[in-house]
Formats: structure tokens, sequence, C-alpha cells
């Protein structure tokens, strides 16, 4: 029993750290070109924060799987 | 409050000797948006209109004016001004005015470009001058020799060129540097010059020319220095100068900038209309609700000169918008604008966004301790920036977040800085604490939802789904009425999308079946009872099982009607929409994850915190006491942070794009927002 928890452990820290890690690698590349659009135009800042959020939504993905993982401990 | 202020697309006519009135009357209103003249070659009668007469004049004036305020460096936001000056006041003269001055800022800065011209030419000297101060020779003996060949400048060995130059001749004599610079100055018999120049070449020599002058470089580099130190002292005295008169003149130019502005503004407005010879025509918008009173004003003003023409709006114009809110709301306009000017046509949201921005926020919070830290932090904000519109806008946000943080806190989740008030079970573990353990007094606020516990995020992430399904589904409402009339495709998509939201909705409901069950208690026996239990939860709960999973009839019947629905007016392409709205009610969940996020984290600090400073040791446990403020503030800083922007990001991204467009064109009324001046 202990054994199978470990695995259901560990397989939930997967779900959620491989899901916040697309997450962090998406919104790297769109930090950065989103802050240089917003130097140039600062209209641009509430679209530039919009994409910035955007792959926010994969590690909540992680996060709901992690947590039904989590209670099936 | 909903819709945009609507307009009146409006033409007035009038003849050409009405027009300086016409503009006079309109700037007063200050509620005329005018649309730019565009020349058609359809049209040839009709061309742009050319500025009135004084526009050059005026222009000119403020050109100057701005030129002075370049020189003196004036930053216009800095300047403090005691009251508005009447324009009748500034009127008079202004220009001479202004030409009196532009004269004095020009003799000030003048005087101090000339100072420090001066400045720089005395340092040029003596850096000129300098190599030659160690040195006993005056100026004037360095040159003027028939047989004598001067070499002045540095070598890098010296050595080696004292050594060497007994074997080219005797006949020369070397000066060399009291300081340690390895300065040189070699004066030798000209026909042996040229096997010195490549003596001194071997010797890494670099030639310092000869500066212009007679006597001995030292005197006169003593007596530049003296003459620097004059020159610094009249360039202070200059520059304060200029300061003080930049005081005393600043109310001057900002009101007679404001003036000559407006001038400006009114002298140039012709060329936004259209005219032909004798007559022009005024193209503009104009909010409905003062249409009354602009052609009153019109009418009684002129005498009834001006022929005004209401023209019906087509289809394909572009009013522009302009927000009517009560005050409470209008804060939260800079909000929706951040996005996107809300088009014409749109519904406007800023109503919405500001009941359910500061909802979710406050919930993501769901603490009293940091819900009263965001009041403070946000009343500060906006007392810090009280100049900026847009920053003492988000200061209120936070201010309004940190109620509803608050609120959550207290009556939800019942904690303060991620400590519970009590501990209902009592027995979980040693390290547990409250604030009723803490105190060693009974706080009897219990904590309705556990953030900490398994039950506890079930039903948050319950709370999250249903908040969700309210809001997407209130987005898609908000489209459906839209598109209703423009295109109805798009109005059965959104009817579709209702459908498959509910179904989603419905199939977690009973997947939490356990957690939101108790919810339902006290409901018992009221009137809604019956149809509760003996219709609406039997019904959901019939279903069939899929994987260990109960999928209810309910849910199955919507989701497929919904499908085809979509599938019927959009085709396959549809079913990216229903994906869409899938992934969008699962982005709610971010509700539940901030909530349980902060809370674990000032958890984790709390036991780190109070861990140290029960200790029992003194020393600890001062540690401790600055380690946990210091922890504190650091999960109040990236809890406000995160959930604000998760907040606003729940708005701009999964509730606009159900219906929002934007991409309005700001009402912009032609007239101008007096800060200096007054017309009375």
């Amino acid at each position: 029993m202990a054994a199978e928890t470990g695995i259901i452990a560990i397989g939930a820290g997967i779900a959620i750290g491989s899901a916040a890690l697309a997450t962090a690698w998406a919104q790297k590349t769109i930090g950065a070109a989103a802050v240089g659009a917003a130097a140039e135009n600062e209209k641009m800042f509430g679209k530039g924060l919009i994409y910035m959020v955007l792959p926010e939504t994969i590690v909540l993905f992680g996060l709901v799987i992690a947590f039904l993982l989590w209670t099936k401990m | 409050m909903f819709k945009p202020q609507e307009m009146q697309r409006t033409l007035i006519i009038g003849a050409k000797q009405d027009l300086e009135n016409t503009i006079e009357l309109l700037h007063t209103l200050e509620v005329v948006h005018i649309i730019d003249f565009k020349p058609s070659d359809a049209d040839e009668q009709l061309h742009l209109g050319v500025p009135t007469k004084k526009a050059s004049g005026v222009s000119q004036s403020l050109l100057k004016l701005r030129s002075s305020v370049q020189m003196l460096a004036l930053e216009r936001q800095k300047q403090m001004i005691s009251e508005k000056i009447s324009e009748e006041h500034i009127q008079r003269d202004v220009a001479l005015k202004i030409q009196d001055m532009e004269l004095s800022v020009l003799s000030l800065i003048e005087t101090k470009t000339r100072i420090e011209e001066h400045f720089r030419k005395l340092d040029e000297r003596i850096h000129q001058v300098q190599p030659f101060a160690s040195m006993d020779v005056p100026l004037e003996d360095y040159q003027g020799y028939d047989h004598v060949t001067v070499f002045t400048g540095y070598v890098r060995d010296l050595k080696k060129l004292s050594e060497n130059l007994p074997k080219i001749t005797n006949n020369y004599e070397l000066f060399t540097s009291e300081a340690d610079d390895q300065m040189v100055a070699l004066f030798i018999q000209k026909h042996s010059g040229e096997d010195a120049g490549k003596l001194l070449n071997e010797c890494g020599f670099t030639e310092v020319k000869l500066p212009e002058g007679t006597g001995l470089p030292k005197q006169f580099i003593e007596k530049w220095v003296v003459q620097k130190q004059e020159l610094s002292e009249k360039l202070l005295q200059t520059t304060k100068d200029i300061l003080e008169f930049r005081k005393r003149y600043a109310e001057f130019i900002l009101a007679s900038e404001e003036y000559l502005t407006i001038q400006v503004q009114k002298a140039e407005a012709p060329v936004l209309f259209g005219t032909t010879e004798h007559s022009f025509v005024i193209d503009c918008w104009i909010p409905k609700d003062e249409i009354h009173d602009v052609l009153e004003t019109l009418e009684t003003n002129m005498q009834g000169s001006l022929y005004i023409q209401k023209i019906e709006q087509k289809h394909d114009d572009e009013p522009p918008t302009l927000l009517k809110n009560p005050r409470s709301v209008r804060r939260f306009e800079y909000l929706l604008e951040l996005y996107s000017i809300p088009n014409y046509r749109d519904i406007d949201p800023s109503f919405i966004l500001s009941l359910i921005f500061p909802l979710f926020f406050g919930l993501m919070i769901g603490d009293i301790g940091y819900g009263i830290l965001l009041i403070l932090f946000g009343a500060l904000f906006m007392k810090a920036f009280k100049d900026s519109e847009g920053f003492s806008n988000i200061g209120w946000y936070i201010i309004i977040a940190g109620v509803f943080s608050s609120i959550f806190g207290l009556f939800l989740f019942g904690d303060m800085f991620g400590l519970p008030f009590m501990l209902v079970h009592g027995a979980e573990g040693e390290t547990a604490y409250s604030w009723s353990t803490l105190l060693g007094v009974h706080i009897p606020i219990p904590s309705v939802i556990h953030k900490m516990e398994s039950l506890g995020m079930t039903q948050l992430l319950v709370i999250s789904i249903i908040a969700g399904y309210l809001h997407l589904g209130l987005g898609l409402l908000i489209g459906l009425i839209v598109e209703r009339k423009h295109n109805k495709k798009h109005a059965i998509t959104k009817i579709g999308l209702l459908f498959v939201l509910t179904a989603l909705a419905l199939l977690i409901f009973v997947m939490a079946d356990w957690t939101i069950g108790q919810w339902l208690k006290p409901l018992k026996g009221s009137a809604v009872a019956p149809f509760l239990w003996d219709i609406f939860i039997p019904l959901v709960k019939s279903g069939f099982s899929l994987g260990g999973l109960l999928v209810p009839y309910v849910s199955l019947a919507f989701g497929i009607l919904g499908i085809i629905l979509i599938m019927f007016v959009a085709g396959g392409f549809g079913l990216v929409e229903v994906l869409e709205v899938t992934s969008h009610l699962m982005s709610y969940t971010r509700l539940a994850a901030i909530c349980v996020a902060k809370a674990a984290m000032a958890f984790a600090f709390n036991m780190i915190g109070l861990g140290l400073i029960l200790s029992g040791n003194i020393i600890i446990g001062i540690l401790g006491v600055i380690l946990l403020i210091f922890m504190q503030l650091m999960v109040f800083a990236l809890g406000a942070l995160s959930s604000g922007i998760q907040a606003v990001r729940l708005h701009y991204v999964e509730f606009f794009m159900k219906f929002y467009k934007g991409e309005g064109l700001r009402f912009n009324p032609f007239g101008y927002k007096r800060k200096y001046t007054t017309t009375e």
C-alpha cells in the first residue's frame, strides 16, 4: 500500500512539474516579446498581459490531474 | 449602464461669416465629436477648410513660448499653480509679453553658454600647456631657431634615449620633466635632427604639440586656474538667475501656453470641416442626451443662422464610444480600456467587471489579515499616485479587493495571515497552530472551508467551477444578446456553447456530489426542497457508468444537443469552440489553485516562524519574528500580484472572448480641459 501511495505521489509530482515547465517555457518566449511590444507601444500592454498569461492554463491542467491523483492516495 | 452613450450624427451647416462664432460655441460646449472631413473627388464643391487668420500669429507666439519652456527646462507636471488665471487677464498683450520673456530668456541662456564656452576653452588650454608645466622653460624658448631642431613629447624609454644621444652628437640639450611623466624637450643641432628623430621613434616617442603663447607655463596655468574659479562662481550665479526667472514666470508660462493652445485649436478647427466659397459644413457626433441642449444653444446664440440636420445612422458608421456609468463603476472603465476601448455596438462590461473582478481577486486571497493589508496598501498607492489616473484606479481596485478578501477570510475561510482562528478537529498533530491556541482565547470564528485539507480543496475546486460556469454563462448570454441582431449563426453557436457548458458543469457537480451535497442541507424544508430532492437531484444522478465515472443522462443530452447545434451552423470547425469552452471552464480552477497555493505557502512559513518563536530561546525567538514578518510580506506580495493578474486574466481571456469586440474610437469632444485658466 505504501509503495502504491508513493508511486501516486510521484505521478502527481510529475503531472504538475512537467505542466509547470511547459508553461514556463511558453511564457519565456511570450514574455520577452510582450515586453518588447509594450516598450514600442504602450497600448500593447493590455494585450501583452493577455498573451503572457495564456499558457497558465497548461499548469492548471497539471494541477487538476495532480489533485485528482492526490485524492486517491 | 450596459451600453455606451447613444450618438447622433449631425451636420451643422452655416455661412462663412458665422464660422468663428460657431467654433467658439462648440468649443465651450465640449460635447461635439467632430469627424475629420476628407475631400472626395465626387464632390468638387466641398474643399478642406483653411485655418483662420489668427492662426499663424498665435502659433508663432506658442512656438516662442515653447522654445522658452525648452530653454528654461521647465517641467510642466511639477509646477503648482495657486489659482486659475482668467483668460481676459492673459489675453492682454500676451504676444508682447511672450516676446519680452523670450528675449530675457535668450540673454540669460546666452550668458550661461558664453561662460560655459569660456570655461571649456580655459580647460582645453590648461590641458595643452599642462605637459610643459613641469619644465622650467618659457614657451617662447621652444621655437624660433635657425640651426636647432626641437622635439617635445613623451618617451617610453628615457634611459635608452639619454644613453644613445651622445652617439649622434654632443651638441644637444635634453630637458626632462620634474614630474614623473616621461615628458622631454630635446634641443638638437639641425643636421642631427633626422638621426635624433629615428632614435626618438625607437624610444617610443609621442609628440606633444607646442601651445601658443609666451612665458613660463607654470605661471599661466596658475592664472588660468584662478580664472576658472571665478567663472564657475559666475556660472553658479547665472544658473541661479535662470532658476529664479523660471520660478517667477512659471505661472505665466503655463497659463499663457494653455490659452494659446486653445486659441490655436480654435483657429485651426476649420481644417476639420468641409467648406465651399461662402459656407462650411461640420460633420459630427453628438451624444443623444446632449443633443437637445446643443441645438438650443446654437439656435439661440446664432439667431437661427445655422442649418442643422440629423443624419440617420448607417450600418458601417463608426460612432465614437462614450461610456456612461455611475461614479463607483467609472474607475473600472480604466481596466476595461487597458484591454481595448469598447466598440460603439459592444455591451459595456464595466459594471460586471467592477463586481466580479474584486470578488475573484478577494476569493483568491481569502484571508482577513492580507485583506486589511491590501486595503492599507491600496490607500497608500492611491495617495502616492494621486496625479496619475491609471495608478490611482489600480489603488482603488486593490482596496475593493481587500474588502472582499476580508469578507471571505472572516466568513468562509476563517483565517488571518494563513493561520486559522480555531482548529476544528484539534488533532492535527503537535505542530498545528491557530489563533485560539496561540492567544489562549477561544475565538469563535469557524473555517467553513479548510484550504489545507483534501475536502476543502475539493470544495474550492467546485466553487471555482461554479464561478466559471456562471461567469462564462453570463459572457455567452451577453454574446447571444449582441449577436442576435447581427449574426444569427454566431448567436446559435453561443446557445450551443451554453448547452455544452451546462453539460460539463453538471458532469463535474455529479463527480463532486459528496462535497456540494452538504451545502444544500439548509435548503431542506424550504419551498424549493421538493424540486431539488424529488426532481433535480434524481434527474442529474441518473446516468450510466463509464470507467467508474457516472455520466448523467442530462449531461449527455445537453452535450450532444449543444454539439449538434454548433456543428449545424459552424460545421466541424465549431468543435474547436467546444474544446475552447471546456478549457476555459477548467481555467477557473486557478481560483482554487492560487487560493490553496498561497495558503500552503503561508502555512509552511508560519510553521517555521512560529516554531522558532516558541522555541524558548530569546535570540532564536527574535530571529523568528523578523523571519516571519519577512516571509509573511513575501506571501502577501506574491499573493496579491498573482491574484490580481489572474483575476484580470479571467476577464480578459475567458470572459471577454465570449462577447467583447473592443477597438472602439474614444469619444473626443472638441474643446479643452482647462487646468490653469478660466473664462470666468
